[in-house]
């Protein structure tokens, strides 16, 4: 398990720890790389920046936030499905917004599941519970290219 | 019978035949008075029958200066002819003549051995030819006089071998032959110049018809024209007339001088370049010419003209006139001024781009909510929830209440959000219409209620079939919010009874949510739909007072109406109806 990385790209503190207190409370072992901008989130990705010469290999899943600094959600995800290396890794939107357009732009660009944040962090802890339960175990994932 | 004068016959004899032909030709002249020329031929030919040979009746002329020919007469028409064309036409007063003579006399002048070599003298190449070469041998002239009045001469000449001399018979038959004659001819003169004056007098009068007619004809058009004239001065939309060669004016109403600014006089008779900047003269002057070439209609929606009132818009139609050949010959038209309007126009349209441009604001307004207020208040309930699971031990007293406080306190205001957000949506969302299967819509949200809370006992009456024309996601919402009362406002019964169903309001089709829960007071019914109204306090039934308020917008903008009957503690009915077309958005 220790090698299935998730990757959190979440840029407001306060989420990025009530949400590795749900993965913990769901107990998802897995380690979590953290992401605070989708400029970081891709150089991560791509191995670039300032995590160049990371070891090869995609994480196992995405969680990603849509509002972020510098470039934002839908933007890395449209970038991710562009690439070759990238294309088939699960990502799933953990957002606040609801709106329509949010939710129709990530399923179009190809966002694998897309879940608004509860307020009620006891209803969170179930959602990241299934999440985990799903992406992590239930699901088989595509092999690295 | 024209042997009259055999000598076998007793004088007496020759009178009694005299006056028996006498009678017949005076008959027989009566007769022609009526019809001048053949009266004169009568004449001649009794005159001929009756003493005989040649027989011709000249004339007075009515300068009484000359007598004229009027008609020849012989048995022989080729001697008639011959005697026509050579025989003097017309003989002089101021010469002497047989004629004359009898004429001013009054007398018969017979010549019964008449000397043709005596008459050579008297009379012209042509005449005396014909005179001798028939051979003639008696002439008589006998005056035609009426009352002393000299009326013409009757001359007779006789040229046949064999006929008598003539002699006192032939004179006396011949001057009652002539007196009767005289009369007859003047008679018929007068009848002629009576028949004339007849004729002028009945020419006249029907000249005075037509002119009457005609003058009736032009007051007829001046009328026309008033009429015309009042109906096209009083149109309020400017109307001109222009003549199609030269475009310039030849007519205008009293809308195109105030529109202008500008007297009628001034206009008449001069272009569009007297009066407007040239490249605004040259546009309307091509529209013409368009107009007249196209023989069509030609409408141009909107164009500016400067006029003594400033810079004008009309919407303007021009129509060719055309003459019966079909070339036009004027341009008609017609101009209204829509400067007022098209202002409006504008103003709606800015007023329309502004409500666009804030609608777009509200919607990343909207957005910003939705992300940012919610972060902080899960920050809010995350930690304090973390709070409680790793220190809550550690609380004293009411701690951990007043954690559960904020956490819930939190978790309200999410909702309230969520609601304010929703209630904005409906407002914004585009809106269409289609059939809804409004029987299946409710059975999938109760379905979803009834998951939430699997073990309550509430019996749920949904017909088949209800259906509605609307938005579907927008009469979802309005379903949710009903059934979502419904369910909650039933939930402190053991067993409950939640129906769903259509009936007949004022002739249109009215939903309803049926509830047997907590109901309310009549007397607040009005507050039932405000945002924020409750009726019910939180600690009682939790909500946040926009759900019926959503609905209430939702129904508005589908053209219907909402409302609720109820009784404490006997439930409620929340009725709506959908109108077929959207009316107005709000």
């Amino acid at each position: 398990m220790s090698e299935r990385t998730i990757l959190l790209v979440e840029d407001n503190p306060n989420d990025e720890a009530l949400t590795l207190r749900a993965l913990k409370k769901s107990n998802i072992l897995n380690p979590v790389v953290v992401a605070r901008d989708g400029a970081e989130a891709l150089d991560y990705l791509f191995s670039r920046g300032a995590h160049q010469g990371r070891k090869a290999g995609n994480p196992e899943l995405v969680l990603l936030d849509l509002k972020l600094p510098k470039v934002d959600g839908l933007e890395v995800l449209r970038q991710l499905r562009t690439d070759e290396r990238t294309k088939l890794l699960p990502v799933v939107v953990l957002t606040s917004s609801v709106e329509e357009q949010d939710v129709m732009r990530g399923y179009a660009l190809g966002a694998n599941s897309y879940v608004r944040k509860p307020v009620d962090f006891n209803q969170f802890v179930d959602a990241v519970k299934q999440l985990g339960l799903y992406w992590l175990v239930l699901n088989q994932r595509p092999p690295n290219p | 019978m024209t042997d009259g004068g055999g000598a076998s016959r007793t004088e007496a004899s020759r009178r009694q035949v005299g006056m028996h032909l006498l009678g017949e030709a005076v008959h027989e002249f009566a007769e022609a008075t009526h019809d001048y020329p053949r009266l004169l031929e009568v004449v001649a030919r009794r005159v001929s029958e009756t003493i005989g040979d040649v027989c011709s009746v000249m004339l007075l002329s009515d300068d009484k200066e000359r007598l004229e020919a009027a008609t020849f007469y012989d048995r022989d028409p080729e001697v008639a002819r011959q005697y026509a064309f050579a025989a003097a036409r017309s003989i002089s007063m101021h010469e002497p003549s047989v004629a004359r003579e009898s004429l001013r006399s009054g007398q018969p002048v017979c010549v019964p051995k008449f000397d043709i070599q005596q008459f050579r003298e008297r009379t012209t190449p042509e005449s005396y030819e014909l005179h001798r070469r028939l051979g003639v041998h008696g002439i008589l002239v006998v005056p035609l006089r009426v009352r002393q009045e000299p009326v013409g001469t009757i001359s007779i000449v006789r040229y046949r071998p064999g006929h008598a001399p003539l002699d006192e018979i032939d004179v006396e038959i011949a001057t009652s032959l002539a007196s009767h004659a005289a009369l007859a001819i003047t008679n018929s003169r007068l009848l002629q110049r009576a028949q004339g004056e007849a004729d002028r007098r009945v020419k006249a009068e029907a000249a005075l018809v037509e002119s009457e007619r005609l003058r009736r004809a032009e007051q007829d058009v001046v009328r026309a024209n008033r009429f015309l004239d009042a109906i096209i001065e009083n149109i309020p939309d400017m109307v001109f007339v222009k003549e199609a060669s030269g475009l310039t004016f030849t007519r205008f109403n009293r809308a195109g001088e105030e529109l202008l600014g500008l007297k009628r006089e001034g206009l008449i008779g001069k272009s569009d370049y007297d009066f407007f900047p040239r490249s605004e003269a040259e546009f309307f002057i091509k529209k013409d010419r368009e107009t007249l070439a196209g023989k069509m209609l030609v409408d141009i929606p909107e164009e500016p003209i400067q006029t003594a009132r400033g810079k004008r818009w009309l919407h303007t139609k021009k129509v060719p006139i055309l003459d019966g050949e079909g070339t036009p010959i004027y341009l008609l038209g017609i101009s209204q001024d829509i400067t007022e309007r098209r202002a409006a126009q504008r103003e709606l349209l800015e007023a329309k781009e502004a409500v666009e441009a804030a609608n777009l604001e509200l919607e990343a307004f909207s957005y910003s909510v939705a992300h940012d207020l919610r972060s902080p208040l899960r920050a809010i309930d995350g930690f304090s929830q973390a709070l409680l699971e790793d220190y809550g031990p550690k609380l004293e007293g009411d701690g951990r209440d007043y954690l559960q406080r904020v956490r819930a306190s939190a978790q309200h205001m999410a909702e309230l959000i969520d609601d304010l957000l929703t209630l904005s949506r409906v407002t914004r969302a585009e809106m269409r219409r289609e059939r809804v299967d409004v029987s299946d819509l409710a059975r999938t949200i109760m379905a979803r209620l009834q998951t939430v809370a699997p073990e309550r006992r509430v019996e749920v009456v949904i017909p088949d079939g209800l259906a509605g024309s609307g938005d579907p996601g927008l009469l979802g919402v309005v379903l949710e919010n009903l059934l979502g009362n419904a369910w909650k406002f039933t939930s402190k019964r053991k067993e409950a009874r939640i129906e769903v169903g259509a009936t007949h309001q004022d002739g249109a089709k009215a939903f309803f949510v049926r509830d047997d829960g907590a109901g309310f007071d009549m007397a607040y019914a009005s507050r039932l739909f405000g945002v924020f109204q409750r009726l019910h306090h939180v600690n009682e039934f939790e909500g946040t007072g926009i759900g019926l308020a959503t609905v209430q917008r939702i129904v508005k903008r589908h053209g219907g109406r909402v409302w609720a009957t109820g009784e404490i503690d006997r439930g409620a009915t929340f009725y709506f109806t959908l109108a077929e077309e959207v009316t107005a958005h709000e």
